[in-house]
Order: C-alpha cells, then sequence, then structure tokens
C-alpha cells in the first residue's frame, strides 16, 4: 500500500517534470508546433469513494494506463495525434450521483464518450442521461437491462449478467464432474443490478439442469453480519454454493463459511472474488475459492504485465475490461476521423476489434451487435491459486489445472 | 434449535452494539448534544486499531485500548475547541456542528486512508466455539466478551468513583454541581472523550470480523440510534437493554424473514416502542 502510494507519487512528479520539460521544449520551437490538435475530452465515472471505491480505483487504474500509452505514442492518430484527455468523476455508489456527473460531463466537459461506470446500478442511470444526449457509453457493467432496452448508444464489452450467471454455474457443474455429483446448490446475492442479474442466469441454468435450489437468498448491499446468512445455508444442506458479492460482502462471507467449517465449493459471481484485496484479506483462506469472471488477466499477458509493472499488482478483470473500452473507443476515433459522438457511435457498430487490448478479451476481439453487446464476449471460470487468478475453465482458455481444496 | 442459535447470534451482536451506543447515550445524557458524528468516531477507533496492528502487529484486542485513548484524547479536543461554543447555541447549531464534524472526518479519512476496505488477520478470525449443536463464532464471541468488560468498566466508573459522581451530578444539574465545586466544563470534556472513546473502542473489537473504510459509520449511525432511543436517550443501562434487543431482533428476523426486511422489523418495534413508550424501554432514571 505505502510502496504504491510512493510510485503515484513519483509518477505524478514524473508526469509533472515531463509536463515542464515538454513547454521549455515547446517555447524553444517554431511557431508551426504550437497548433496541436484539441484534445479529446473523454468521461470516466466510477465509483471512487463508499462501498464500490476499490473497484472504481481499479478500473480507473486501467484506463489510464492506456491513455498514457496511447499519449506517449502520438495521441490519436485519426484526428492528427490529439491526446487523449481524461475528465474523471467520483459517482460515489449512489446511482443519482453517477446520473448528475454524466448531465455535467456531457454539457460542461464536453465529453465525446463516456466510460464506466463499474456497478450495474450506476451505469443504468448514466445509460439514460447518454442515450438522451446521444453520446456513446462504453462499460464493462454486467446488468441485462443496460443492452436489452433497445438503446442505441450503449456499448457493453463483457457478457451479459444472465450469461455470466449460467456460466457460473454450468461450468461449476462441468467441473465437479457433472450434474449427477452435485444436485443441492445455494445461491446467495446482493440485491443491487448486478446481483440480481447474474442470480437470474444462475437461477434459470440450475432449473434447467435439474438441480435443486435448497438455498436462494438476497441481502442487502451494506451488509454488516452475514450470520444469519450463513446458518440458514448450513441448515440447507447444499453442496456448492453460489454468492454474488462485492467485496465486503464476499469476504465476510468467506470467513463465516470457513468459522463454521462448512467446505463445500464456493463458486463466486465475479467482483468481490476476483480482486487482489480478497486474497489479501483472508489470506491462506482464498486459496482453492473459484469464481465466474468476464475476463482474467492470464489470457493475453503481453498487454496485462504491463499494469503489474506500474501499478503492483495483476491487472484485475474491471482494470483489463475499461483497458479495452478505452482502446476500443480510440481505434473508433481513428477510424472515424472525428470525435464527433455520432460519428464515433457508428464506428463502433461497423467494425471489429482484433488490435490492441480487444487481443486479452475471450476469442481475441471485439464486434458489437445492434443492441450494442460484444458478441464474442464469453465468461471464464478462474480459481486462487497461491493468490493468483488461473483460469481453468472452458479448457480452451485454460491456463492451470483446477485443484481441491481440503479444509 | 435454530431459534436458540439465532438468540445467541443476536445476543454476540447485541453485546456490541450496546458497548458503542453507551458512548452515544453518556454523551447525550452528560453534555446534552445530540452528536451525529457518533458512528464516525467507530471508524476513528477501526482505522486506529488497524494501523496497529499493521504496523505494530498488535492484536486489535489490545488496538482497542490504543483506540480508545487516541479518540478519547480526539474527544476532549473536539468538546474543548468545538462543541463547548455551541452548547447553549440553539440546536440548529448544534446540529450543523456535528453533523459538520461528520463530514470532515469522513472526508478526511477518505484523503488520508483511501477508500479501499481493509481488513486485519488474526488467528482467531476463521475459528469458531462449538458446544452441543450450537455454534458461536470466535471473533464475535471475543467482542462480546471484550463489551461485557467494557461496560462492567463503565458501570464501575460511573457508579463507584468520585468522578463518576461528579458527572452524574452535572448530569442531572449543572448549575448545583457548580455551586458543590465541580467543573462541568471539565466534566463536559471527560464525558465527551469518554463516549467517543467508548464507541471507538467498540468499532476496533469488531475490526476482526468485519473490514473498515471511510463510510463504515454510515451502517452503524441509524442503529446507534436506534439502539439509545429503544433504551431511553441518555439511559446508559437502557443502551445494554436496547443493544441486545436490537442485535437479537436482527437475528431472529433473519430466521423468518429474508435478510432485506431484517431492519423492517427492527424499525416497525422501533416505532412501536416510540408511540407507545416514547420515554424508551427502561423509564429514565439519573
Amino acid at each position: 500500500m505505502e510502496s504504491k502510494r510512493n510510485t503515484s507519487v513519483s509518477q505524478q512528479r514524473r508526469r509533472v517534470l515531463g509536463g515542464i520539460g515538454a513547454a521549455g521544449l515547446a517555447s524553444a520551437l517554431p511557431l508551426s508546433l504550437h497548433a496541436q490538435p484539441k484534445a479529446v475530452n473523454v468521461g470516466v465515472i466510477l465509483p471512487l469513494s463508499g462501498g464500490n471505491a476499490q473497484f472504481g480505483i481499479n478500473s480507473r487504474q486501467g484506463i489510464e494506463l492506456v491513455a498514457d500509452e496511447i499519449n506517449a505514442s502520438g495521441g490519436l492518430k485519426g484526428l492528427g495525434g490529439a491526446k487523449i484527455n481524461l475528465v474523471v468523476a467520483d459517482s460515489t455508489s449512489t446511482p443519482t450521483n453517477a446520473a448528475t456527473v454524466a448531465q455535467r460531463m456531457i454539457g460542461e466537459n464536453d465529453c465525446c464518450a463516456i466510460l464506466g461506470a463499474f456497478a450495474s446500478s450506476l451505469t443504468l442511470a448514466i445509460s439514460e442521461v447518454t442515450e438522451r444526449r446521444r453520446v456513446p457509453l462504453i462499460t464493462m457493467s454486467y446488468a441485462d437491462q443496460l443492452t436489452g432496452r433497445g438503446y442505441k448508444h450503449v456499448f457493453q464489452v463483457t457478457p451479459k449478467g444472465s450469461v455470466i450467471g449460467k456460466a457460473q454455474f454450468d461450468y461449476a457443474i462441468e467441473l465437479a464432474g457433472g450434474s449427477s455429483k452435485v444436485n443441492k446448490v445455494a445461491i446467495l446475492f446482493e440485491d443491487t443490478a448486478y446481483g440480481t442479474s447474474t442470480a437470474s442466469g444462475l437461477r434459470a441454468a440450475a432449473k434447467a439442469a435439474g438441480a435443486d435450489i435448497v438455498m436462494d437468498e438476497a441481502y442487502p448491499l451494506g451488509i454488516t453480519d452475514v450470520t444469519p446468512l450463513i446458518n440458514k445455508l448450513r441448515a440447507s444442506r447444499a453442496q456448492m454454493v453460489f454468492p454474488v458479492s462485492y467485496l465486503n460482502d464476499s469476504l465476510l462471507i468467506v470467513r463465516a463459511l470457513r468459522q463454521q467449517r462448512l467446505n463445500m465449493p464456493i463458486v463466486g459471481g465475479s467482483a468481490g472474488y476476483v480482486i487482489p484485496d480478497f486474497a489479501q484479506a483472508l489470506g491462506d483462506y482464498s486459496e482453492g475459492v473459484l469464481s465466474i469472471c468476464s475476463a482474467n488477466y492470464d489470457l493475453d499477458t503481453s498487454m496485462t504485465e504491463r499494469y503489474r509493472k506500474r501499478f503492483n499488482a495483476f491487472m484485475v478483470h474491471e482494470a483489463v475490461e475499461h483497458a479495452v473500452s478505452l482502446d476500443v473507443l480510440a481505434q473508433s476515433i481513428n477510424a472515424a476521423k472525428s470525435a464527433k459522438p455520432e460519428d464515433i457511435t457508428q464506428a463502433m457498430r461497423s467494425q471489429t476489434f482484433k488490435d490492441g487490448w480487444a487481443k486479452t478479451m475471450t476469442n481475441g476481439q471485439i464486434k458489437f451487435d445492434e443492441s450494442g453487446l460484444n458478441t464474442y464476449a464469453e465468461p471464464v471460470m478462474v480459481q486462487w491459486q497461491k493468490k493468483e487468478l488461473v483460469t481453468v475453465w472452458p479448457s480452451k482458455y485454460a491456463k492451470g489445472k483446477l485443484i481441491q481444496r481440503n479444509v | 434449535m435454530a431459534l436458540l442459535q439465532a438468540i445467541l447470534d443476536g445476543l454476540m451482536l447485541g453485546g456490541v452494539y450496546a458497548v458503542i451506543s453507551i458512548g452515544l447515550t453518556l454523551v447525550f445524557g452528560v453534555v446534552s448534544i445530540v452528536n451525529f458524528a457518533q458512528a464516525q468516531f467507530l471508524m476513528v477507533g477501526m482505522y486506529v486499531a488497524y494501523f496497529a496492528w499493521r504496523h505494530l502487529s498488535l492484536d486489535p484486542l489490545l488496538g482497542s485500548l490504543l483506540a480508545f485513548a487516541v479518540v478519547f484524547a480526539l474527544g476532549y479536543l473536539i468538546q474543548q475547541q468545538l462543541i463547548r461554543r455551541v452548547l447553549k447555541a440553539p440546536e440548529v447549531a448544534q446540529i450543523f456542528l456535528t453533523v459538520g464534524i461528520l463530514i470532515v472526518l469522513e472526508n478526511l479519512a477518505l484523503i488520508g486512508f483511501g477508500s479501499e476496505f481493509k481488513s486485519v488477520q488474526v488467528w482467531y478470525q476463521n475459528e469458531s466455539l462449538e458446544f452441543f449443536d450450537l455454534i458461536v463464532s470466535m471473533p464475535y464471541a471475543i467482542a462480546f466478551c471484550a463489551s461485557v468488560v467494557a461496560g462492567l468498566v463503565i458501570w464501575w466508573v460511573l457508579a463507584k468513583t468520585w468522578w463518576g459522581r461528579t458527572v452524574r451530578a452535572t448530569a442531572q444539574d449543572p448549575m448545583a454541581a457548580k455551586l458543590i465545586g465541580i467543573d462541568p466544563d471539565q466534566v463536559y470534556r471527560l464525558a465527551f472523550g469518554l463516549g467517543v472513546g467508548l464507541t471507538a473502542f467498540g468499532g476496533a473489537i469488531i475490526l476482526p470480523y468485519l473490514t473498515v473504510s471511510p463510510s463504515v459509520g454510515e451502517q452503524f449511525g441509524v442503529l446507534m440510534f436506534t439502539v439509545v432511543v429503544l433504551g431511553g436517550l441518555g439511559n446508559v443501562l437502557g443502551a445494554v437493554v436496547g443493544g441486545v434487543c436490537v442485535g437479537i431482533i436482527q437475528s431472529v428476523s433473519g430466521l423468518y424473514l429474508p435478510l432485506q426486511l431484517q431492519n423492517l422489523v427492527l424499525f416497525v418495534v422501533f416505532i412501536l416502542t416510540l408511540a407507545l413508550r416514547p420515554e424508551g424501554l427502561l423509564r429514565h432514571k439519573s
């Protein structure tokens, strides 16, 4: 933590010094160089404080990495080397705030597109604003409604929540060796858009597989005591548990499970189960925990290791997907040779992205369909092994073997 | 059996609610100010214990004493520098001040410590006690025991020591207390420090089973006020009864209703109490 803060400070300092150096250089050069093309403002709305702040920070780091790389290598080629200027704002964890911030970014900051906002409930609120103002919104939030309402300006780089929930169940059963091995399952989920959306996919998959859902329980996001939840789980005699949680609740749930010596496999629903803080807080107790995820850094380490080098942590999926979001935006601006929102929207729709960060996603490419959904996106199953996340399923993406945990 | 388990869990939870709420009720009863920032002192206490664990390898149980000391001093200063000025001011000014302290503390924590959830690792965190078919999570049990000890110490201080008597005398009638040579300002400073310190202590002992972030207080603020009003504002014993009631109501309602309705049941009971027994479950004694 200390070291992380130090690097960011020194980076800032370096950036400032670089800026001064560049200014000095520019004044020494002929006037023509002063006519740099106008920087393109890209709005970034993320929960940087409140309950989901950790995810917001990870996401911002992914975006900063790409923005700095593009700017350092000559800016946006399609606009004569214009720089990307990130306008970052905190949505807190309240949807109304997120919408207000989006209004301001479009109205006052002249943002050509918006990236964000990790939590589905926030992104949904933003999408109403961006749709009205016809500004593209590129997101990695999961909720089905995002691309399910016929909106023309929203782009979802990840699979939908219900698809992720279905994969969470199906993959887990495949890994366990078929539905004959596991027939009693429990679903626990936080009750905002992300949890409900994922849980509905889980539920449908479990029903389709003929499994017995012995517990299906929503809980409020700010939960401070999960004991009643875990007591119910123990009484339900489930053989496998599927919790869909953000960070704080995921820690409480896993700890309570370990306390009660409940050793059924835990198959998390992304978010809280796949960030470095999870393993940091739980230590050895995180080993072997499975989670579904919409991307993983081990799919293409040639890109994601650059993040580790700069931020001293593995590139968690929301950082990958936000990096991807900015990169496809930049590629679209280059292709359209314009930073007008309507031109960007059109360019986003009319091409298949095969270069740059798109390679880190499943199938190595991205194509948005009519609804704005990335048709190549597929969930993957990851497992905690020695404090790193290893993709273990489907077999075509697997980078390591599933380990069995004995509590 | 499930009911017994739920009651037991509720008792563990309620013990902690009691300790953090005694702090709030003490501040109200003695200093006569409603401290809206009380839950943020809980957050400060959690951070003190967290950093004590992180840098000094101090178990949060010992860290809780440090948390108490640090926040006691902080409370003493806040009373001396800020709250003292609004004691005779209109209530609106008092509300502005304590809500202001709430906002400042939360944002200072955000600037200073970042918005990440921080969590300690201790050996008893993933342990539990089992007898017959009942399971009690170890960190809850430890927090409960620490709460009982803290509650007894507070009771002893208030009931048996000379200083406790000056506090009670000041709470009853500051003017009369002054006449017999007690300095009410000094009592206020100590009482405010003690009140927020106790809440910080409570924050530190629950750290092993929770995580700390600048906004953690929000989860406890309303709960603390419910406990205190339920037991009777300014009544220390009432806070204990209120805390245990709230814990058990939350835990037992989780047995029969969806978890999301946990606080609904709590507030229905709360509203009924206000309607039928506005003075709180225990009659106000001084």
